[in-house]
């Protein structure tokens, strides 16, 4: 068994003009996790997740790299961050997406799939394929685990 | 660094000077890193014969050496406390975090902290704080980040410890920290002030923030930024000692790395007592992982070069042909070690031009009647070298630090943008100096 016929072929996904407050409907609607990002062509250029929502409601000091560590001395009220994700609301996805998120390739082997999904401490991940980086689906935990608890029944 | 007296052949100096302007190419290109092109260069140096092991180790300063571990060690245990974030916050509080105020502000907190303990830290520790007010304000951090390149750097020029180049210059002659502040902080101060002038003008009287978002600023608790009290206490009584000990060294008779390593060892005790062996273990090598090694090895590899090119006499022939150049003129030689080292030091590393014209300044003592001859020469080479650096975005490495941060919040600072702004203000503080020196020493 491969990635393609454990993966979901009709995941949500998002255009890099969509905005963050689509993005954010959809997350919440869905409870999703990750939200890959395609161009025209249907290939994969990143994606959006509820670490990047988490990102762009927190201050940028904050999120950084060598940022502040220590927050304590800050009393953002929840109406602030609910106001900055406001403002953030109408700016493309493509400002927030992580273009670092690992994918795999269609004909990886179940078993790398597991290795990759705890590795990277993810719950799901693109497949893409190698040659022309087409998103074909998206392969989740419970895709994963419903496949073997039925194989045990 | 002192030249060595036997007299070395023709060749020996072309070689020297061979090696010499190949080593300066290579770390001006910065396609290799600096530390390797020093150690390499030191190690050729031996090699080819333009100097023994002996002399080499001569050659390298180790007050310099000592005086910069011992306060990055302190530093890298400070930093810990949460102490810079708390000025930060404390300054822009005293101002009801008025934007302009502001950045006034966070310039003189930048200013007095890179005056004591390194810039890079300093900028390290300011700008991330200083980020989060910009954001809360809702105004440009642009402003603000300009301000603290040029705050850390004409901070750093008021005293011995405050940049590298006057670490090695004070090194050298014996200058003392006492020197350095009862010689340069009057004109830094002109200087701090000049260089806000123009910053209101440009930016500071456009900026504004509502009421709102000011008292978000103004809600911020800055004594939870200090994350551990007792370290703190600990921290401020050895800075203290450090500095004291620095203000009496000459009384005391001791040299400036003795005071800044036992300083070192000092916080590191206390903040390690009582603690088990394996806790220290960590927390030692963690203020030691803290020194930035490239630049210490940087710097042993820089003053074996130097020593060995000195060695040669070719550094007293260069001095021989400026002195020719100026007609033997002592506020000639000043300026033009002054603007010549600003104008340097804005485009190349100032570490290794201290450390060849040390030696060349040197050599120019017995033409003004002595080394105390020297000192209009010494304070135009401090002078220009440190505040040079403010000249371009690569003139100094807290420059590029506090560009990396701009870069990271979506603010980039463009290397042109930077430039033509920040040279001709780094020309106006070369300009006032010029006059002070003139008017105090000449």
């Amino acid at each position: 068994m491969t990635a393609r016929t454990l993966m979901n072929s009709q995941p949500v996904v998002l255009r890099p003009t969509d905005t963050v407050a689509t993005a954010t409907a959809h997350i919440l609607k869905h409870h999703l996790r990750h939200l890959p990002v395609i161009d025209e062509e249907g290939c994969y250029i990143g994606t959006f997740s509820i670490y990047s929502l988490l990102r762009l409601t927190l201050p940028k000091a904050v999120t950084m790299k060598e940022g502040l560590t220590d927050v304590s001395f800050v009393n953002e009220t929840t109406q602030d961050l609910a106001q900055r994700l406001r403002e953030r609301g109408s700016e493309p996805v493509l400002n927030w997406l992580s273009k670092e998120e690992p994918v795999m390739h269609p004909d990886v082997s179940t078993m790398e799939v597991m290795l990759l999904m705890l590795r990277a401490r993810t719950t799901s991940a693109p497949v893409v394929d190698k040659n022309s980086h087409r998103l074909e689906g998206i392969v989740s935990f419970w895709d994963v685990f419903e496949k073997l608890m039925g194989e045990d029944a | 660094m002192h030249g060595s007296s036997e007299v070395a052949s023709v060749g020996t100096m072309w070689l020297a000077a061979i090696l010499f302007v190949i080593t300066y190419a290579a770390i001006m290109s910065e396609k290799i890193n600096r530390a390797i092109v020093s150690l390499l260069a030191a190690g050729l140096m031996i090699l080819l014969g333009i100097l023994n092991q002996e002399a080499a180790i001569r050659g390298i300063d180790f007050n310099t050496i000592g005086l910069l571990i011992g306060m990055m060690v302190i530093v890298a245990v400070t930093r810990q406390s949460g102490v810079f974030q708390f000025m930060a916050i404390w300054s822009a509080k005293k101002v009801n975090a008025n934007p302009w105020g502001i950045l006034v502000m966070i310039s003189l907190v930048t200013a007095v902290t890179s005056a004591l303990l390194d810039n890079v830290t300093t900028v390290l520790l300011v700008v991330p704080v200083t980020l989060l007010i910009t954001e809360e304000l809702k105004v440009k951090p642009y402003p603000y980040l300009f301000a603290m390149i040029f705050a850390s750097n004409i901070g750093g020029t008021s005293t011995l410890i405050g940049d590298p180049p006057n670490i090695m210059i004070g090194s050298a002659t014996g200058l003392t920290f006492n020197d350095f502040a009862y010689h340069l902080t009057p004109v830094i101060l002109v200087i701090m002030a000049a260089t806000l002038l123009p910053i209101y003008f440009i930016w500071g009287r456009h900026l504004q923030a509502t009421s709102e978002d000011r008292q978000r600023v103004m809600q911020f608790n800055e004594y939870e930024a200090i994350s551990n009290v007792r370290l703190l206490k600990y921290c401020l009584a050895v800075i203290g000692l450090v500095i004291g000990g620095f203000v009496f060294a000459k009384l005391l008779h001791l040299e400036a790395a003795t005071v800044a390593m036992t300083g070192a060892a000092l916080l590191l005790l206390l903040a390690n007592f009582g603690h088990d062996p394996e806790h220290q273990s960590k927390h030692v090598l963690d203020a030691f992982n803290e020194v930035e090694w490239i630049t210490i090895f940087f710097f042993v590899g820089l003053f074996i070069v130097v020593h060995g090119v000195d060695g040669t006499g070719l550094l007293k022939l260069l001095a021989e042909k400026m002195m020719a150049l100026t007609g033997g003129n002592l506020t000639a030689t000043t300026m033009v070690i002054l603007w010549s080292s600003a104008i340097l030091s804005a485009i190349i590393d100032n570490i290794p031009f201290v450390a060849t014209m040390i030696p060349m300044i040197k050599a120019m003592a017995p033409a003004f009647g002595g080394s105390e001859g020297l000192m209009p020469l010494w304070w135009a080479l401090s002078l220009g070298a440190c505040l040079g650096g403010n000249g371009t975005l690569i003139g100094a490495s807290a420059n590029l630090v506090v560009a990396g941060f701009a870069e990271r919040a979506g603010q980039p600072i463009r290397f042109v943008q930077y430039t033509l702004m920040a040279f001709p203000l780094m020309l106006l503080s070369i300009a006032i100096s010029a006059v002070y020196l003139y008017w105090r020493y000449l």
